[in-house]
């Protein structure tokens, strides 16, 4: 492994732009968590435009800044409020709730930040070992093997995520239908342009992202938008006593790597990360009765899990070029948009970029632990902006970005029609994450596809006879074997905290 | 406690509530009529062979895939599974919105941002979020204005617009 670069991504890292831009992500991030409504999916798709005159590095600083600063965010008006402002951080509110009602709201927010900040940097450095490796393995793959590749990712977002598999197939089939609106990628046929000049070159992933999970999020939350205002319990300091630290300083160190493992997992994520690291606090507990009644350990564990597996989640984008989530389905938008292709050969044509914002993580979890400790106050206080005056300055501030993209209007109607879509697809039970990521593989796979059934001569069952692509194959056979098992816990999980009123977004 | 409790209560009055049968129904059928269209579609370009695919082929392999997961939705979930939500009187204010976004869409590029902004702004405040007359006013110049000073002054976003400094 090459360290000079690792080392000079740490001056990437430390420009003072770039500290600026990694503070601006992080401090947006942690906003985002704390209001419950838009997720850090729909913020980043709404600041794509913003971040087209970026350099590259600042721009994907800045974005996964508010990726994971969200996860911290979440977790503050999960144990005061048992608003979870983020599903991640669902199973915290169970625990934390109850310490904040007992009066221990302080060292709750405590031990989460000081468990999220470990579980976050445990994850990059790992991850600083672990992503060459991949890289390297992955450079060899061809057409056959990202086809295998890119269908896993597809089908673990749609198993692992919320809702029904089936749903999320159909979900993810019509993101890749269309993704084939404009040019054949390999023949420069037109298809699906209906005659119009304005599909020619294609949906911009920008538009599909702001529409589905900007405007479509906006659209829903007005249909369920009296939500009572509630009372802010008092927390003193977030300052754990030492006690505290010794109940769970084993917790988060299993959380971190249960995190970790399950981030890389494409559609495992930060969520059923958090819910896995909850389940196997309980089952390792002497007395699990305690939880839920105010376990620290049931703070520490999940909040360690969902920091360290926002950050492995990475890894999958940043090494083989397949979105893990629908953040990163964005994010994978935002490189491309700059003109970086997210994939094995990252590392090696652009390792400023991948170094830069690999190292700036560092940077990001110590602004954050910094930042959530004194600033929680005043983070609680923005929960007393109503949600009605924040949803019509996030759509002006949506469209505004949509026109500057082309300056063009009919991406605008696009947007709106994709926001209906999105709210539509949300009452009808399908989930948006998988279209999205669908709709940012489609080419890929569908190039990807057609490359390889030439080589392959049509023949099909090559895919499985090829060596690389025949493990890949088996991979995505073991992965239908594991996914059930954790749909089961996750189910158990999100049972127990529906069961103790804790509603997610 | 007592606090609480209601808390819980009214929690759960928001919960959405089920969709019917028709839902659960249209949820498959929505994916099947689409990926038919789209399968017909894929036939007027040319399909080739899986040696050598033509543009049609894999919409195709797309569009076969939405109508079967289609028909599966019907047979799984409509029968066993409520993961619908129903449509509430919500409804007609999100169909409101999209229809004000739409109208907002179209003036942009004839009268520039300024106007519309203020007159989506006011509205959206005033009838969807119930903000009281003077509030949605007073917010709707200023933010306006602060997204003018941001994204014309600030970001230079060639933004159609008719006050001019």
């Amino acid at each position: 492994m090459d360290f000079s670069s690792v080392l000079s991504g740490f001056t990437v890292a430390f420009e003072w732009q770039n500290i600026l831009f990694c503070l601006l992500g992080v401090t947006v991030g942690m906003l985002i968590g704390v209001l419950p409504g838009l997720g850090p999916a729909a913020t980043i798709a709404i600041l794509l435009p913003v971040t087209y005159n970026l350099e590259p590095t600042a721009a994907v600083i800045m974005l996964a800044g508010i990726f994971y600063g969200a996860q911290y965010g979440g977790t503050i008006t999960s144990v005061l409020l048992k608003l979870p402002g983020e599903a991640s951080t669902v199973v915290t509110a169970l625990d934390g709730h109850a310490l904040a009602r007992r009066g221990q709201a302080g060292p709750a927010l405590g031990i989460a930040a000081i468990a999220s900040f470990i579980g976050g940097t445990a994850s990059i450095i790992l991850l600083t070992f672990i992503a060459p490796a991949l890289a390297g393995v992955a450079l060899a793959f061809g057409p056959a093997e990202y086809t295998v590749l890119a269908l896993i990712g597809i089908f673990l977002v749609g198993t692992l995520g919320n809702g029904s598999v089936i749903k999320s197939a159909a979900a993810a089939a019509a993101g890749l239908l269309l993704a084939t609106v404009g040019l054949d990628p390999l023949l420069g046929t037109p298809r699906f342009t209906f005659g119009t000049d304005q599909l020619a070159d294609g949906i911009d992933f920008t538009i599909v992202a702001m529409g589905l999970f900007g405007v479509g999020e906006i659209l829903y939350n007005l249909e369920h938008r009296d939500r009572p205002q509630t009372g802010v319990p008092s927390f003193g300091r977030a300052i754990p006593s030492r006690l505290h630290w010794l109940q769970s300083r084993l917790a988060i160190l299993r959380g971190s790597v249960t995190g970790f493992i399950l981030g890389i997992l494409p559609g495992g994520g930060a969520t059923m990360s958090s819910l896995v690291a909850y389940a196997v606090e309980k089952r390792t507990a002497k007395d699990p009765s305690r939880f839920g009644k105010g376990a620290i350990e049931g703070v520490a564990g999940p909040e360690s899990a969902n920091n360290a597996a926002a950050t492995s989640s990475f890894i999958p984008l940043l090494t083989l070029g397949i979105p893990a989530n629908a953040t990163m389905a964005v994010l994978f938008g935002a490189l491309m948009l700059q003109g970086i292709t997210p994939g094995p050969q990252l590392m090696s044509d652009h390792p400023d970029v991948f170094w830069g914002v690999v190292n700036s993580m560092y940077l990001g979890n110590i602004l954050l632990l910094i930042l959530s400790i004194p600033l929680i106050g005043l983070f609680v206080r923005m929960l007393k902006v109503r949600p009605g005056i924040l949803a019509p300055i996030t759509v002006v501030i949506t469209m505004i970005g949509t026109y500057s993209i082309r300056n063009n209007a009919f991406d605008m109607l696009l947007v709106i029609g994709l926001g209906l879509l999105g709210y539509g697809m949300r009452k009808l039970g399908f989930e948006p994450g998988p279209f999205v990521l669908a709709f940012v593989l489609g080419s890929l796979l569908e190039a990807s596809f057609r490359r390889s059934m030439r080589i392959f001569g049509g023949d099909v069952t090559e895919y499985v006879k090829q060596p690389v692509s025949g493990t890949l194959v088996a991979i995505l056979v073991l992965t239908v074997v594991i996914v059930p098992l954790l749909r089961k816990v996750r189910t158990r999980q999100t049972a127990g905290a529906e069961a103790a009123g804790v509603k997610a977004d | 406690m007592a606090d609480t409790e209601l808390e819980a209560a009214q929690e759960e009055a928001d919960e959405p509530r089920a969709g019917g049968r028709v839902q659960s129904i249209a949820a498959g059928a929505v994916p099947v009529v689409l990926g038919g269209v789209a399968a017909w579609l894929s036939f007027g370009l040319n399909i080739g062979s899986l040696t050598e695919p033509g543009p049609g082929l894999w919409p195709l392999i797309v569009a076969g895939l939405l109508v079967a997961s289609g028909i599966g939705i019907i047979a799984v979930t409509a029968r066993s599974r409520r993961d619908t939500e129903a449509f509430t009187r919500g409804t007609i204010a999100v169909l409101a919105a999209a229809g004000g976004l739409a109208v907002y869409a179209s003036l942009y590029e004839i009268v520039g941002f300024e106007v519309p902004t203020v007159l989506l702004m006011f509205a959206w405040l005033r009838f969807l979020s119930r903000e009281s007359w003077l509030m949605s006013a007073i917010l709707a110049v200023a933010v306006t204005a602060a997204a003018y000073a941001l994204f014309i002054i600030g970001l230079n976003v060639p933004l159609p617009h008719v006050i001019v400094f």
